[in-house]
């Protein structure tokens, strides 16, 4: 390096290093406790609709309708461990509709038609009351209105069903739509412990 | 035939007559004195509702019920206790690896009946506590479809058991031997006729006149069907804390209806009124 | 048996207050939650099981969050990285616009439209705010990268982020139609303003979770316009910004964006930035009148509020010709020798 430096050059080749190394520094500080597990999530225990003891309330929506997506990143889940597999799902069927022919209620609870009801096992030919049945949820059909959540909880359902953010579609953004709208908190970024 | 919330007895609190934490079964002796279990304790209200004695239990208590001579059977996780009429401890029924959760006990002749929410079934013993069989294991099920929990079932003055099936809306009536005899009742969450909801009738009872008496969950709500299964009555729909489900009840020579609010864990008493009362 | 009954009275007594107690101490949910909790009891395990079940009956996988898509923050931040990569490359060597507005339309379509504007360096700036004072706050790696990224590419080559990368300067910069010039001095006053904003948006990001809030996403004039979706009236300033951006060069970036105000500070000690050389341009000061920015001083580039959109390079006769290394042809061509001739 024969080049002769001149004063100029050298205080920007300090300021930059300086720089680059703040920022260095600043990194490898928050990288130490990055966590890549920091999202958005629904807390089953305030949301009102899976609350257990909040009965007679109204279903509240707001996970569906308030989303920045077109289609919500929320989405009902169904834990098959603890489903019971009714004949007769309250968050299936509306169960204060109108009993059709076939004995079973004559209208459904979710509006987008988004959970299959499978009976499964062994079948019985002349006895459907004799069957356990899956209900699974169709994730491209919903969109987290959490109706199905409402009616599953207890004492109704065994509360089996409960809503999730799905982190492949969420833009995870600072100032969440929902978060905003939660009438609970039930919708926030839990921290790591 | 009409009923009328008469009163009360208990509640939540921690005076001696009253629950801490749960209410779950009731009972009738032949003098009418009403037994309650809950907390893991027995107590025994006299005919004007003060209580008369309590003594503890080793497990909490899931279900209670009072046979001929007076003996007070709780049934427990795992075990039955068997107290005499003073609440001394004379015998403890285990069964391991076979007897689980016992929610509902039933007596006729010599027999013991038993109903296991772990397998599903009703368990038939001798008074020796011998095993003689089961009723409702063959059920293609595996047993009673229960998602509330627990199976109950009350036997008739003939010895026949009537057991709450909700999964499958309905009252089944099987001889001691296990024989499906019969059944009744249906889905329906309009007509009151019907079980509504995911799993009901979840408790009943029967009185001297065959009729049946169950109670339901969400809403919470009790009703009188004859021993055809024909509604005569909904005795009550509105008085109960929305949350209470497995409801037990007991119905006394007069025609008045002891339930055991589960959440409220007061005993509510429905008197019959009118002229039927006094049949 | 009285022992037992007094016994059975103490215990729920104690054990009432207890619980509040250690329900208080644990703040698990607060009072009101805590009071309107119900415990419900499972007695026995009543979901039916596969053995119940029968016929070979599996229980289906539940499908739980996936973990957070992992190969789309890895793509983000390579695309990211490149992106800058190759807006350096054509701003600096190969001082072409053409290829520069190709990839600026190309970031916007994927980081604007099709990611929907989410998560972006400008937004980061609040999360690494916060996650260096509340000490319970975790940031995800690649908000790091994301935050650190343009910032390192400011330090050797200046705002080549804002050349042809960030999706909010690409909506404008394709805006700009009738520039007109901003008054010089109005300009500069106005460059003030990302500082307050910057200011601002970090005193709310670092006040106690509560009260906290992200000032940045909350008044994103764009994302809306990104989304198809937002309130109306955000929409609204958003389309007054591309509106008012034909006739005056990206409003937004160059006096409110407050990750502009630390990439203009970084970009003030770049190691080769975007530059106006005599040696590689007509130093006629026909550029001056191109840039829409105000960025041209002197027949210079102001490294500092450059975007490096190569607009001068455009309206450079030099960069006319064919070859760009033949200068003294393309000085002739403009009628005009270059001061390096003799």
């Amino acid at each position: 390096m024969s080049k002769t430096h001149t004063r100029r050059e050298v205080l920007g080749h300090a300021a930059r290093g300086t720089a680059l190394a703040g920022l260095g520094g600043l990194t490898g500080l928050l990288w130490l406790k990055a966590n890549a597990t920091f999202a958005w999530s629904i807390n089953a225990q305030r949301c009102i609709n899976s609350r257990l003891g909040a009965v007679g309330v109204d279903v509240c929506e707001r996970c569906s309708t308030e989303c920045v997506l077109a289609l919500s990143a929320v989405r009902a889940v169904n834990e098959f461990k603890s489903c019971g597999r009714c004949y007769v799902c309250p968050a299936y069927f509306k169960i204060t509709s109108a009993v059709g022919p076939d004995g079973l209620p004559t209208e459904k609870v979710c509006p987008r038609d988004a959970i299959k009801r499978e009976a499964i096992g062994w079948i019985d030919p002349d006895d459907p009351a004799n069957n356990f049945y899956d209900y699974t949820i169709d994730e491209t059909l919903c969109n987290g209105c959490g109706r199905c959540v409402l009616e599953c909880k207890e004492p109704a359902g065994l509360g089996s069903i409960r809503l999730e953010v799905r982190h492949d579609t969420c833009l995870d953004c600072n100032r969440c739509a929902i978060a905003q709208a939660c009438p609970e908190d039930a919708f926030d970024r839990p921290e790591p412990a | 035939m009409k009923y009328q919330p008469a009163h009360t007895i208990g509640g939540r609190g921690s005076a001696p007559d009253q629950f801490a934490r749960a209410l779950r079964g009731v009972a009738l002796d032949g003098a009418g004195r009403l037994y309650a279990v809950g907390d893991s304790a027995v107590k025994v209200f006299d005919a004007d509702d003060a209580l008369a004695r309590q003594w503890p239990t080793d497990r909490p208590g899931e279900c209670v019920a009072v046979d001929r001579s007076g003996r007070v059977w709780v049934g427990e996780r795992e075990q039955v206790e068997i107290f005499d009429s003073q609440g001394g401890l004379t015998d403890t029924w285990r069964d391991p690896g076979q007897l689980g959760l016992v929610t509902a006990i039933g007596f006729a002749g010599s027999d013991v009946f038993l109903a296991d929410a772990t397998a599903r079934w009703v368990r038939r013993y001798d008074q020796g506590g011998r095993l003689l069989n089961n009723i409702g294991d063959r059920h293609r099920k595996g047993g009673f479809h229960i998602p509330n929990g627990v199976v109950d079932f009350a036997v008739d003055d003939e010895g026949i058991l009537h057991v709450a099936n909700p999964g499958m809306h309905r009252v089944e009536r099987y001889s001691p031997d296990g024989t499906l005899l019969g059944r009744f009742g249906r889905f329906d969450g309009r007509d009151p006729e019907g079980f509504p909801g995911c799993c009901n009738p979840t408790n009943l009872t029967v009185d001297d006149q065959g009729r049946v008496i169950v109670s339901e969950k969400a809403g919470p709500r009790v009703k009188v069907y004859d021993p055809e299964g024909q509604l005569l009555e909904v005795v009550a729909d509105d008085v109960f804390d929305p949350t209470a489900k497995n409801m037990d009840l007991v119905v006394d020579s007069r025609g008045r209806i002891f339930v055991a609010d589960t959440a409220t864990l007061e005993i509510r008493v429905f008197e019959p009124t009118g002229s039927e009362a006094t049949a | 048996m009285p022992r037992c009954a007094s016994l059975g009275t103490v215990l729920p007594r104690v054990a009432g207050p207890g619980l509040l107690l250690v329900l208080v101490l644990f703040g698990v949910s607060g009072p009101a939650a805590a009071q309107e909790h119900v415990e419900y009891e499972r007695p026995v395990d009543v979901a039916p099981t596969e053995d119940t079940i029968g016929e070979g009956y599996v229980t289906p996988e539940v499908q739980r969050p996936r973990p957070r898509a992992a190969a789309w923050q890895i793509a983000d931040v390579v695309l990211l990285a490149a992106a800058l990569g190759v807006a350096a490359w054509l701003a600096i060597w190969r001082r072409q616009r053409g290829w520069l507005v190709a990839l600026t339309t190309a970031c916007l379509l994927y980081f604007g439209f099709y990611r929907e504007g989410c998560v972006c360096p400008i937004g980061s700036t609040q999360n690494v705010a916060v996650a260096l004072v509340d000490h319970t706050y975790a940031v995800p790696h690649y908000v790091i990268a994301l935050f650190v990224l343009p910032l390192v590419a400011a330090l050797f080559f200046g705002r080549v982020f804002c050349a042809g990368v960030c999706p909010l300067g690409a909506i404008q910069e394709l805006m700009v139609l009738k520039p007109v010039e901003v008054p010089r001095r109005l300009d500069k006053a106005l460059g003030w303003l990302k500082w307050v904003y910057l200011g601002t948006a970090l005193y709310y990001a670092v006040l106690p979770a509560i009260e906290r809030d992200f000032v940045i996403c909350r008044f994103d004039p764009f994302v809306g316009l990104f989304r198809f979706t937002g309130a109306a009236w955000l929409l609204m300033v958003g389309g007054a910004f591309l509106v008012v951006g034909i006739f005056v060069g990206r409003p937004y970036c160059r006096w409110l964006c407050p990750y502009g105000a630390l990439l203009s500070a970084f970009s003030r000690y770049a190691w080769r930035p975007f530059s106006i050389t005599p040696s590689r341009e007509l130093d006629c000061g026909l550029c001056q009148s191109a840039c829409p920015y105000g960025a041209i001083e002197e027949r210079r580039a102001v490294r500092t509020s450059c975007f490096a959109c190569g607009r001068c390079y455009r309206s450079c006769p030099v960069h006319h010709a064919e070859t760009p290394e033949s200068v003294v042809p393309a000085a002739e061509l403009a009628g005009r020798p270059p001061e390096a001739a003799p």
